[in-house]
């Protein structure tokens, strides 16, 4: 294969780019929006078996369920962009939501809420000093912070859910109430996408971690403080799981001790599939949000219809392998040797 | 010479590394926007002086003065900080971003906001003034070797630096892409920047550098001024007379049969190269690092895209890619041995059977005695000291770890050897070893092939010599018609020659 592919051309380089650039029209098409093509798809689908589900109120149901995993994925996609791992963002979420629970009677809402946000940079810190300083692996590191976390958790509370009083209004609007259509932690939702989204896009700050998430050697000899982006990025996917334990403590009126952990693995796949849109091949937070809001809809879809919570599960799992597949055979690389 | 306007001196710079001295006390001063060469064989301190220089190494002792102040270089970024640049050879991008992000990257216009426009605008200007034609909003993942080069040197022009390092700079370029280079360099120095050009092209010195300095064995051997850096001067200061030769002589084991027979191989950067390599004989390649001796053994090991034909005793190989050049019988022994060879950290028996587990096992499963009685036997044929099989490679020295290399393909028995910078960074006790082992393999019938920068290495080793530069075969001739000196000036200025 080689020697016929060396023949008729003059390098390896130059047939990559002639590639690329006689590449059909349909691919480059399928590159870019295959992955909003088959979700458009599945929603026409969902939209013809089911009156109920093209409806203004369903939509808002969907962002309504997606706000807690939301923030964990965009969180976690500042992580992965790094070029690391960060495990502990599902039980960051509890720890923040039962820190928040134990403080407002002691010091008020406001207090406690910027109180257990700092309790979530502090989580993120430690994730990324260990990384960077402690040249320990993400996977580690985090994998081991969250089995401190739960403990603490669990020991914290002796495993029941910490309230908060009804009286508590101020701090209930934040996951309760309602500014006309829309319910407010939708808004907070969608405040914190345009925050962290023109971070990522428009700031020295994505430019970076993306950088060094991509090529660190390359970042350390422009000059660039990788360790400085790496610690940042867990730091902000730290504070994005605290915003999440904060309204989810307020949406349910209480912190639950345990939980935590379903929001990883959502976040995950959100953010893998999210790699997928718009063809980057990296993850990127609009891609997050919009993998996010993809698997919420498949299950509101599927549960419209009638299908059992296995069928869902099977059918998110499928649709995040074939895209990440798809996506993978679309930008073939020469040699493949990661397997992470 | 007392210089008043030094920007950079450096006063008895010593480097070990465990047990070797790499650099023996240097004295070298570059002045304030002098193109200052620096030339010596490998092994002689090019690099490791760099590396001080640019913050990757420290030095055991010795100064460093920057405008007359002593400083402290700690790391790149400190380097970098103190005005100090430096463009490696293997010069990296981040393949995601575009050209222009490349170019600016660590120096983007604005102070928290990032505009991509200005970005892009910012680089647009860059790369017009110096007249290359690059889109820079091409995304960098795409480009070749030689492009990748331009766009590290790009990077150089909106930081302020003081001094610049160029590594090899041209060993990617062609020669349109070189004048871009030497158009910048001309620039840099109007501007009163000091560029550092370490090269191997003798050509080039001459005809950019107005001082050059020649290291030999750790050591300045001395400085030349631009009217004096000749043919003759830089190779006799070059050659360390002082070191013994060394005592190993390939007194031929040649035999009449051909073995391996290449046909106009090619890759992108060799131009078509036909040889053929007797049972028992071995070939050195020499020449410029990167200008395409290395494409050789990389084609053969079936690492690299290349065209042509390939024979092993008449029968046509399949090298598209290394397990069918294992197959094939052709084991590539690469300069990179951590990075290509070993697994740094299973054992040395773990290494040495990894070919041949098929072979020691039984019913499916390998007992680990039988495993370490076959890698004990090849360590003492290897004399790899100590002979423990159960030590970690990443726990031996250069020269046990190539030992082990080489005895992981003896045990799969290729019939032809590529060997590349087999002696670099290996123990200076352990190279006449190592010649050993590979001229033992002749004499047992392998075809040799020996690509390495050092024409010391190459006349110790080879039946036959072939100098490649600039991808092309400019000389090819048996063994004893070269002399030293007459091989390092091929090899430098790539000058035809074909004896018989």
């Amino acid at each position: 294969m080689a020697n016929a592919a060396a023949t008729s051309a003059p390098g390896p380089a130059a047939r990559l780019r002639a590639e690329r650039k006689t590449d059909s029209p349909l691919l480059r098409l399928l590159r870019r929006w295959g992955t909003i093509i088959v979700i458009l798809a599945t929603a026409v689908g969902f939209a013809f078996a089911s009156p109920y589900f093209a409806t203004l109120s369903n939509g808002n149901n969907i962002l309504f369920s997606m706000i807690v995993s939301a923030l964990v994925s965009m969180g976690l996609t500042w992580v992965v962009m790094a070029g690391s791992f960060d495990l502990s963002v599902g039980l960051t979420v509890t720890t923040t939501s039962i820190v928040v629970g134990f403080l407002i009677p002691m010091v008020g809402p406001w207090a406690a809420i910027v109180l257990a946000l700092l309790a979530s940079c502090v989580i993120g810190l430690v994730n990324g000093l260990l990384v960077t300083y402690g040249r320990l692996s993400g996977i580690v590191v985090t994998l081991g912070v969250m089995f401190v976390l739960d403990g603490i958790n669990v020991f914290a509370t002796g495993g029941y859910q910490v309230a908060v009083s009804y009286g508590e209004k101020a701090f209930l609007y934040i996951g309760q109430g309602k500014l006309g259509f829309l319910g407010v932690p939708v808004l907070v939702m969608l405040a914190f996408f345009a925050l962290a989204h023109l971070l990522a896009t428009r700031t020295r700050v994505g430019h970076y971690v993306s950088a060094v998430g991509d090529n660190p050697m390359a970042a350390f000899y422009s000059g660039i403080d990788v360790y400085r982006w790496v610690i940042v990025s867990f730091v902000l996917s730290a504070l994005l799981s605290g915003v999440a334990g904060v309204i989810l403590t307020s949406i349910s009126s209480s912190a639950q001790p345990v939980g935590g952990q379903g929001y990883l693995l959502e976040a995950f796949a959100a953010v893998f599939l999210g790699a997928t849109v718009l063809g980057r091949g990296k993850p990127h937070i609009l891609g997050t949000l919009v993998g996010v809001f993809f698997l919420y809809l498949v299950n509101s879809g599927m549960n419209m219809v009638g299908f059992p919570f296995a069928a869902r599960q099977l059918f998110a799992g499928l649709v995040l392998i074939i895209a990440v597949g798809a996506n993978a055979a679309l930008n073939r690389e020469e040699i493949h040797l990661k397997f992470i | 010479m007392p210089d008043d306007d030094l920007i950079v001196e450096m006063r008895g710079l010593v480097k070990e590394f465990t047990g070797t001295k790499a650099l023996g006390g240097v004295n070298v001063g570059f002045r304030r926007g002098e193109v200052h060469g620096l030339l010596g064989e490998n092994g002689a301190g090019k690099s490791t002086l760099i590396k001080i220089l640019t913050g990757v190494y420290s030095p055991t002792s010795g100064q460093i003065l920057l405008d007359g102040r002593v400083v402290r270089i700690h790391s790149p970024l400190e380097a970098r900080r103190l005005g100090l640049g430096a463009v490696y050879q293997d010069a990296e991008l981040v393949a995601s971003f575009t050209i222009g992000q490349n170019i600016l990257l660590g120096n983007e216009p604005g102070r928290f906001g990032l505009s991509d426009r200005a970005i892009h605008d910012e680089a647009a200007r860059i790369v017009v003034e110096m007249g290359i034609a690059l889109d820079v909003r091409q995304p960098a993942a795409g480009l070749s070797a030689a492009q990748m080069q331009l766009v590290t040197l790009a990077t150089l022009f909106h930081r302020r630096y003081k001094l610049i390092v160029l590594d090899e700079p041209t060993a990617r370029l062609s020669a349109s892409e070189s004048d871009v280079l030497f158009r910048l360099i001309q620039r840099f120095k109007a501007q009163g920047i000091t560029i550092v050009y370490i090269s191997h092209r003798l050509k080039e010195v001459q005809e950019i550098c107005d001082r050059a300095t020649i290291l030999r064995g750790g050591l300045v051997s001395a400085t030349l001024d631009r009217g004096e850096i000749t043919e003759e001067r830089v190779t006799e200061l070059m050659v360390d007379r002082s070191r013994s030769d060394l005592e190993t002589y390939n007194l031929g084991h040649a035999r009449p049969e051909t073995l391996l027979e290449i046909e106009s191989l090619r890759t992108a950067l060799l131009e078509p190269l036909t040889l053929s390599v007797r049972a028992g004989e071995v070939v050195g390649i020499t020449g410029p690092v990167g200008g395409g001796m290395e494409q050789v053994a990389r084609a053969l090991g079936g690492i690299v895209r290349h065209g042509g034909r390939v024979r092993l005793r008449g029968r046509e190989l399949d090298l598209s890619n290394p397990v069918a050049a294992r197959r094939a019988g052709i084991a590539l022994v690469p300069e990179d041995r951590r990075k290509q060879a070993l697994f740094p950290a299973l054992s040395v028996a773990d290494n040495i059977c990894l070919p041949v587990l098929r072979s020691l096992q039984r019913l499916a499963m390998v007992r680990p005695g039988t495993k370490r009685a076959f890698a004990d036997a090849v360590m003492e044929r290897l004399a790899v000291r100590p002979r423990g099989p159960d030590t970690q490679v990443r726990f031996l020295s250069g020269g046990n770890q190539q030992k082990v290399v080489i005895g992981k393909w003896m045990s799969a028995k290729a019939s032809a050897y590529v060997f590349v910078e087999p002696t670099s960074g290996v123990d200076i006790g352990a190279i006449k070893e190592i010649y050993d082992i590979i001229l033992h393999l002749a004499r047992d019938g392998a075809a040799v092939i020996v690509v390495s920068s050092s024409i010391r290495e190459i006349l110790s080793l080879s039946d036959r010599v072939l100098v490649i530069h600039d991808g092309a075969l400019v000389s090819e001739a048996a063994k004893q018609s070269w002399t030293y000196d007459e091989l390092l000036a091929v090899t430098m200025q790539g000058r035809h020659r074909r004896a018989a």
